[in-house]
């Protein structure tokens, strides 16, 4: 084998491993998470009824009933829908979700039988301005969905999601501007590997740039407290009003893909990636007697902790979505432009100073 | 391999081009600019200047074109005829070609020409964040900041114009 | 004259610190996440190490297969209550039929061989019946009681709803709960 096909398979393995873990596993698990932790949280039991042949697995085959349910149901189009656009917006959503994984590390490099394995898909010098470029494709799906749909309700969705998302694309931008002058580094990759010692965890010297980085990445998602454009009590359900069946699964899958990706793009960042505290790799390979054995147990390790760490933020953002009522619209922009984007600001002033008084080591 | 993938990008941001033209509806527009903008940044990325290509993506296609959707939602366009009806798009049409023509040698004169200094073609740091962020802040210090004084008077600019004068005043 | 309108600072009430709304995010998830935690330990508690229905803090029943404990307070279906011997205790004296409001109870009146008076026929109207309860507050005898029926209530038939006396006869172990409920302090304070 060469070593040029054996990077091409190691390409395909990876892609085939992130979007199986996001679609086959992230994707349906997060349904799930969502009912059941509202429920937990709110004094609730959740789901429980879907089963086969008594069994009903806490409520985990729902999902799978919702899949089958909105697979066979009519894809309607309404009249006077612009078609073409109607149909490509859901595509246009999913495609940046899944996308914006090709840059981040899950696992970190490893050598197995003399080939180097680097366990991301694009190791990009740029990897952050490619999520964010990615992200802010993602805008598109809401607001041509909006458009397209020939629907009042629909067109104020579409019309709230492009202010409001991209006003917090600029602002999320500009909150990891101080994370990236500490690491010296836009690529995700260099800034997970820098992350090998404990103390130089993106959240111990940037916890403020996660505060605001958590609150811009969920209002680019359009989740609760920041759903203004799908807001049910006022526009039914604004931008995807007029989707049912195929393409309604895949708005979900979208947003449930994009709670992932924040989740991955914070691990990444702010939580070491997918080191354990006070272990390297090189540690783990050698711990579990070096050679390849020690490389495949390492890297499992690697991508079970990155995977775990994913878990922890998603219940986070879970929990906030279920604690927070609705911003209202006004209040949404007030926040991204009058609170989030100047503090953003005095963060990266903040940061540059202490880094130039020698108070904030870069790494 | 590339060449492959050049001809695919480059057919696909010309006929994304020309749909953006042709189409009668201002979103359709509006999107196939999305999609010249798309191929316009895999051309950069062929060429190695990642950074341009994901800010050509991040800026043309996530932010700006975003905008400009906004503003035909907000506006509620219509359907009208096509744009290549009657004289005067031909006129337009004319005169940005001709303009071309007479700037295209300057340009290319001031632009292409080669630079002193670090060498824009050194590989190592060509296309990175670092490279042409130091170019950025060295070599094209001045035009840098002469586009950025642009931008803070279009700012200012927009922000005078947006403000209520009877609130101000009262 | 010109009138001097006042202008009335109506501030939201909130303190410098709530404002700041952060804090106040992170209590409301404390609140939210003691919830969970404390929920979560009663299922742990229940469905993993078996301490059973008692241990539960969410109050949700999976209800066809647990039945909600009805309390004795609780006006359920109106029953006639028999003696030791399934004799009806009413005496037919129709004072719960006077009382009952939507006027749902119909009696007819006998006279047995030794002279206790009964209930010839004791017809109560489901249908229109609003479980009130003044019936058993009226009755002298304690011979109509509100049980914690509370199925079949309603029917697609309102003939299946004109309960006669011997669909509403109950032993007085059926309801002997109610009975208590009845004779104690706590129901008698209430009314009067």
């Amino acid at each position: 084998m060469n070593s040029m096909t054996g990077d091409l398979l190691e390409t395909v393995v990876k892609i085939a491993f992130v979007i199986g873990l996001n679609l086959g596993f992230f994707a349906p698990m997060l349904g799930w998470v969502e009912r059941k932790q509202s429920a937990v949280m709110q004094d609730r039991i959740g789901a429980n009824r879907a089963g086969v042949f008594g069994f009903t697995f806490i409520g985990l085959l729902h999902s799978a009933a919702d899949a089958i349910k909105l697979i066979f149901k009519e894809d309607f189009i309404p009249r006077g829908a612009d078609r073409m656009m109607h149909t490509l917006a859901p595509v246009i959503a999913v495609v940046p979700a899944l996308a914006a994984f090709a840059v981040i590390p899950f696992g970190g490099k490893f050598e197995l039988a003399g080939h180097n394995v680097n366990l991301v898909i694009a190791d990009l010098d740029v990897g952050l301005l490619f999520v964010f470029a990615i992200a802010s494709i993602a805008t598109y799906g809401a607001v041509i969905a909006g458009w397209a749909s020939n629907n009042n309700w629909s067109m104020l969705g579409g019309l709230r999601s492009a202010a409001q998302m991209f006003s917090y694309e600029v602002t999320m931008g500009l909150t990891i501007i101080g994370l990236v002058m500490y690491y010296q580094s836009l690529s995700l990759v260099v800034i997970a590997e820098k992350q090998v010692d404990f103390w130089h965890w993106g959240i111990i010297y940037q916890w403020p740039a996660f505060i605001l980085f958590l609150t811009c990445a969920i209002a680019e998602n359009k989740r609760i407290p920041f759903d203004v454009p799908e807001a049910e009590s006022e526009l039914v359900a604004g931008y995807f009003t007029e989707y049912s069946g195929m393409k309604f699964i895949m708005f979900w899958t979208a947003e449930f893909i994009e709670v992932v990706t924040i989740s991955a793009l914070c691990v990444t960042m702010f939580f070491g990636a997918y080191h354990l505290p006070f272990i390297s790799p090189d540690m783990l390979v050698s711990i579990f007697g070096g050679g390849d054995f020690g490389a495949i147990v390492a890297m499992l390790i690697g991508i079970g902790v990155f995977v775990a760490k994913i878990c922890a933020l998603i219940f986070l953002q879970m929990a906030i979505r279920w604690t927070l009522p609705r911003f209202r619209y006004d209040q949404v922009m007030a926040l991204g432009w009058k609170i989030i984007l100047p503090a953003s600001l005095i963060w990266i002033f903040l940061t540059g100073l202490a880094i130039l008084l020698g108070l904030m080591p870069t790494v | 391999m590339s060449a492959l993938l050049f001809y695919i990008l480059a057919i696909g941001s010309v006929s994304c081009a020309l749909l953006m033209i042709l189409s009668k509806k201002a979103v359709n527009s509006a999107v196939a600019l999305v999609g010249v903008m798309l191929c316009l940044a895999g051309l950069f990325a062929m060429q190695n200047a990642h950074l341009i290509a994901a800010l050509q993506v991040l800026v043309y296609a996530g932010a700006i074109m975003v905008l400009v959707l906004f503003v035909i939602m907000l506006l509620n366009l219509r359907e009208k005829g096509g744009l290549l009806t009657g004289r005067q798009p031909f006129i337009q049409v004319g005169a940005v070609v001709l303009l071309n023509g007479l700037l295209a040698p300057l340009v290319s004169d001031y632009v292409m020409a080669p630079t002193t200094g670090i060498a824009l073609t050194d590989p190592a740091t060509f296309g990175t964040v670092k490279g042409v962020g130091t170019m950025l802040f060295t070599e094209y210090l001045l035009p840098f900041e002469i586009a950025s004084i642009l931008l803070l008077a279009a700012l200012v600019g927009a922000v005078v114009l947006t403000k209520n004068k009877k609130n101000s005043e009262g | 004259m010109a009138i001097k309108i006042k202008k009335i600072e109506k501030g939201d009430g909130l303190t410098l610190w709530e404002k700041s709304y952060l804090p106040e995010i992170i209590r409301g998830l404390g609140i939210t996440l003691s919830h969970f935690a404390t929920n979560m330990k009663s299922l742990v508690d229940e469905f993993a190490l078996g301490k059973g229905r008692d241990s539960r803090t969410i109050m949700t029943l999976y209800y066809p297969e647990e039945q909600p404990v009805i309390p004795p307070a609780y006006r359920g279906r109106p029953v006639l209550v028999s003696d030791k011997n399934g004799v009806e205790k009413c005496v037919a004296c129709g004072l719960c039929e006077a009382a009952c409001p939507p006027a749902c109870i119909h009696i007819l009146g006998g006279e047995r061989d030794n002279g206790d008076r009964f209930p010839r026929s004791y017809v109560l109207d489901g249908s229109r019946c609003i479980f009130c309860g003044l019936c058993e507050e009226a009755c002298p005898k304690e011979a109509i009681v509100m049980s914690d029926e509370w199925r079949n209530l309603c029917q697609y038939d309102r003939t299946k709803m004109i309960y006669e006396k011997e669909t509403l006869l109950r032993s007085e172990a059926q309801v002997q709960k109610r009975l208590d409920f009845i004779r104690s302090n706590s129901f008698s304070r209430d009314r009067y």
